[in-house]
């Protein structure tokens, strides 16, 4: 039967001295400047393919090899000598997934048996020689949601008959058990993976898991498919079981659009089809927390009921590991649960500088971060890949920030923030956020950036129904302009989560006033109005667009307007 | 017939068979499994999210009129927004053709004049040195995967001995001047290139040696040798020319072929491309643009094939096109 284990903290020690990687959790504080650029000007080759990009990488066309997870390209910029790596655990999660509308997983105790069968440390010590990080609650060890004391189904054969037993699943004949309802052995039952060619990780874990459960009479066995229709038939709900994975965020909304039962429809995310009042409430206070510490604790409740229904077997997270040619660069930051080289890693834009020959920092200069993709559409209002975000998160800035270390909130162009309630409708209460925005902070074209546009993008966002904020601006009610730096947003209903919602990549009224065709839009392309040399994408971040030539590279130079200059 | 007419009837044949491809085309995007939107897979692209998504896609239209629409499109040549970028399709087309075009031309002028020069060389003397180095590099070539033969280039000359540029099609950023870019340009073409022309001339060299080599064996090329004729007229006058039909329509058959080749030199080199955009396409289940640029392969396709046979008319003494009709 499960028991109560605390995995994670040896766990990720553990990892961490077998990586003898730098920047990695219960290493010494981080440092961190909040001023910046310390470079002149970023150049981005984009290298597709990933042999070319490692080339260029050792070759020092690219300070940076980012996000490794290939334990082959991980051994490997551990031997480089002028490469130092960073590691920090990642808001990731890889599972297998049951389908609890149908028999025979429908009951708690095959499902139970199934994860007492998955041999975790094994499939990370075989697949990925140890650089991933078992995984057994439902949010990620990152997320300061996570709770470390759930119950565990350990590895073992024996406790997984032990479960069979009791059930009344006894083995026939030919070593299937026998489903006690009908009498008759169970059916097979079939893990989707992709296939051996698109994910031969994904693949072989399938067929390992399928093989373990076969030695408790368990008929499992892998079905490797082509990944849309993999991804068809959980939409429609039809499949037994099958293993893919998240990234997510440092709010656990997820466990709300994962398992709420409002969710099981097509096309919801709740594929195991999660059917439970209790946890259903449990859910709902956390997607409609209040506060912080009701957060926490619907938080809390949430992931011991999962821990017991065992809709998913979480398996393992991926650890951010990237590596830096130290000998080109320094004030990298490595940010917990996002890795020292992600788009969502301000900080070391901000901190990034060149070394001379004998390793000191020194300021200005050129720096070159390879690109794995093309930037291909580089409006905000339609950029959705993290390849576009590479570049566009060194353009823009946002309301608030994240601490590295802690992923506390920080006052960022919003010098401070306000939460309170207020009634739509009689009787009903909703959520006002009251952002005082910093003064002095200017669009990369020399414009003051205002309350007015951040009125202006909430107000554009949802009168064009862009799908990409949807989620964020789909409960705002209205937007009201307080004075210039001060402006205020009333949702129709009470969450503490709404404060993310200002997440949103703002637009410069003064361009975008303009815009009627949204989707269209290439303000890349366009040249600015007013000054010489510059586009119409305009931002309030570090740097700016100096050249796009597709295919081929993106230069970005530092912002002379930028409001954290380092003077 | 006279060759108007032939033209004209090859004419409404490659339209009717233009039709019938991008008709396919249509179906099977849509067949295939899959959903645009399910590209997304990201906790907070809600329900909701992805419904107005498939509504701004237009995929909440039933098919027939889908079809409508895409045929009533392609006719003005608008072939779209791309789904994945929210750009014009032939805006991204036409920023990728021209490194495709380069890339394919260079590619293709070295790979056939080294391949046909080796198997014409070979054929001239069978059985010597020269052929029996010409039989086993073309075989190698033939059949060596481009991947391979790439990655091998890149780690050779990008990596153990670093002179070559391993990706893209310039300097990033490029050198100032025209002249200077030029020479740049022309240096990101040498390995992809290069490359190619291994994994490609095998086949043009066995194909030029046996045809030639057949042709060397008939009764008009004895005559011709019994003539006195010099060994290099007999070669290039004579047995050449008689083979130049299959090799003609070999050439332009072969052309839409690199353009949808390129998706591997593109990918490994890095190259901004029509071939790589299809691969992103396809798997991205952006209807739009792997429409688009199987429209533009079919379209290359079809004139290729008209090509071919225009000159194989002109080329081929024995087929008379006028008084005597088409054979």
């Amino acid at each position: 039967m499960p028991k109560k284990v605390r995995l994670p903290i040896a766990l990720v020690l553990a990892l961490v001295l077998a990586l003898g990687i730098a920047g990695a959790p219960g290493a010494a504080k981080m440092a961190f400047e909040t001023t910046g650029p310390h470079v002149d000007e970023i150049i981005m080759p984009i290298i597709k393919d990933s042999e070319a990009r490692r080339i260029a990488f050792e070759r020092g066309e690219s300070v940076v090899w980012a996000g490794l997870t290939q334990p082959e390209d991980i051994d490997r910029a551990k031997s480089m000598p002028n490469a130092e790596m960073t590691m920090t655990l990642g808001f990731h999660m890889f599972y297998l997934c049951f389908n609890m509308r149908e028999e025979p997983l429908a009951n708690q105790p095959i499902r139970q048996a199934i994860a007492h069968c998955t041999d975790r440390d094994n499939i990370i010590r075989t697949l990925f020689k140890g650089y991933m990080l078992p995984m057994t609650s439902f949010v990620p060890q990152v997320s300061p949601f996570y709770k470390a004391d759930v119950p565990v189904y350990a590895y073992s054969h024996g406790k997984a008959a032990e479960v069979l037993d009791k059930a009344g699943y006894k083995r026939g004949s030919d070593g299937i058990r026998i489903d006690p309802k009908t009498g008759k052995p169970l059916r097979e039952m079939k893990i989707f993976t992709p296939t051996y060619e698109v994910a031969p990780t994904s693949a072989e874990l399938g067929k390992m898991i399928a093989d373990s459960c076969q030695k408790v009479g368990l008929p499992v066995v892998p079905e490797p498919m082509d990944f849309p229709v993999m991804l068809d038939k959980i939409d429609i709900h039809e499949f037994d079981m099958y293993v893919l994975a998240w990234g997510l965020s440092r709010n656990p909304t997820h466990l709300y659009s994962f398992f709420h039962s409002s969710m099981d429809v097509e096309a919801g995310y709740n594929n195991p089809g999660m059917r439970n009042a209790e946890y259903d409430k449990q859910s709902e206070r956390l997607y409609y927390a209040a506060d912080l510490k009701e957060a926490k604790e619907a938080a809390d409740a949430c992931q011991l009921i999962l821990a017991r229904e065992m809709p998913y077997v979480p398996l393992y997270s991926r650890p951010y590991i990237d590596a830096f040619r130290d000998d080109l660069v320094t004030g990298y930051v490595p940010m917990m649960g996002f890795g020292a080289a992600s788009y969502n890693n301000q900080w070391t834009t901000m901190n990034i500088r060149r070394v001379d020959r004998r390793g000191k920092a020194i300021e200005g200069g050129t720096i070159r971060w390879a690109l794995q993709e093309e930037p291909k559409n580089l409006n905000p209002c339609v950029a959705s890949s993290a390849y576009e975000q590479e570049v566009l998160s060194r353009l823009n800035d946002s309301l608030m920030a994240m601490h590295p270390e802690t992923l506390d909130d920080m006052p960022w162009m919003a010098r401070k923030w306000d939460v309170g309630v207020w009634e739509p409708e009689p009787g009903k209460k909703g959520t006002t956020v009251t952002w005082y925005i910093q003064k002095g902070i200017k669009w990369s074209d020399g414009m003051p950036f205002t309350a007015e546009d951040v009125e202006f993008t909430i107000n554009y966002l949802k009168k064009n129904d862009v799908p990409r904020y949807l989620d964020a601006t789909q409960d705002i009610v209205k937007v009201e302009l307080i004075d210039r730096y001060t402006v205020k947003v009333y949702f129709d209903n009470i969450s503490y989560w709404h404060v993310y919602n200002a997440g949103l990549a703002f637009l410069p009224k003064h361009i975008w006033k303009d815009v009627e065709d949204w989707k269209g839009f290439e303000p890349w392309k366009e040249a600015h109005p007013k000054i010489k040399g510059y586009s119409k994408l305009v931002g309030t971040g570090p740097f700016i667009l100096k050249d796009y030539v597709p295919g081929e590279y993106v230069r970005l130079v530092k912002n002379p307007n930028y409001w954290r200059l380092n003077k | 017939m006279g060759f108007r007419s032939y033209v004209i009837r090859r004419l409404v044949y490659a339209v009717i068979v233009l039709y019938v491809i991008l008709t396919l085309n249509f179906i099977l995007f849509r067949v295939m499994p899959g959903d645009p939107t399910k590209m997304i897979i990201d906790p907070n692209f809600t329900p909701e999210a992805k419904a107005e998504l498939r509504r701004q896609f237009g995929l909440d239209e039933p098919p027939w009129k889908q079809y409508l629409n895409y045929m009533k499109n392609l006719l003005k040549f608008d072939l779209g927004y791309s789904f994945s970028t929210r750009r014009h399709v032939w805006n991204e087309l036409k920023e990728r053709l021209p490194n495709t075009i380069k890339l394919f031309l260079a590619t293709f002028v070295l790979t056939s004049t080294v391949g046909m020069s080796l198997g014409v060389k070979a054929a001239a003397t069978p059985g010597s040195f020269r052929d029996r180095v010409v039989i086993p590099a073309g075989l190698f070539s033939h059949a060596v995967p481009t991947f391979f033969v790439q990655l091998l280039m890149l780690l050779l000359f990008g990596y153990y001995w670093p002179i070559m540029p391993i990706h893209g099609t310039m300097s990033a950023p490029p050198p100032v001047g025209a002249w200077p870019q030029f020479v740049d340009k022309l240096w990101h073409l040498v390995l992809p290139v290069t490359s190619n022309m291994i994994v490609g001339f095998g086949s043009w060299a066995l194909y030029a040696r046996n045809t030639m080599i057949e042709a060397l064996g008939q009764d008009y090329i004895i005559t011709a040798r019994a003539k006195g004729m010099s060994e290099r007229d007999v070669l290039y006058k004579h047995a050449l020319r008689s083979v130049l039909p299959p090799i003609v329509t070999l050439l332009f058959m072969s052309l839409p072929g690199m353009v949808s080749g390129a998706v591997i030199t593109e990918s490994i080199f890095s190259w901004h491309g029509v071939g790589r955009y299809l691969l992103d396409a396809t798997l991205q289940m952006d209807y739009p643009a792997a429409q688009g640029a199987f429209y533009l392969i079919a379209l290359a396709v079809v004139i290729c094939n008209l090509l071919a046979d225009v000159v194989y008319g002109l080329v081929d003494p024995r087929i008379r096109v006028g008084a005597g009709g088409v054979k």
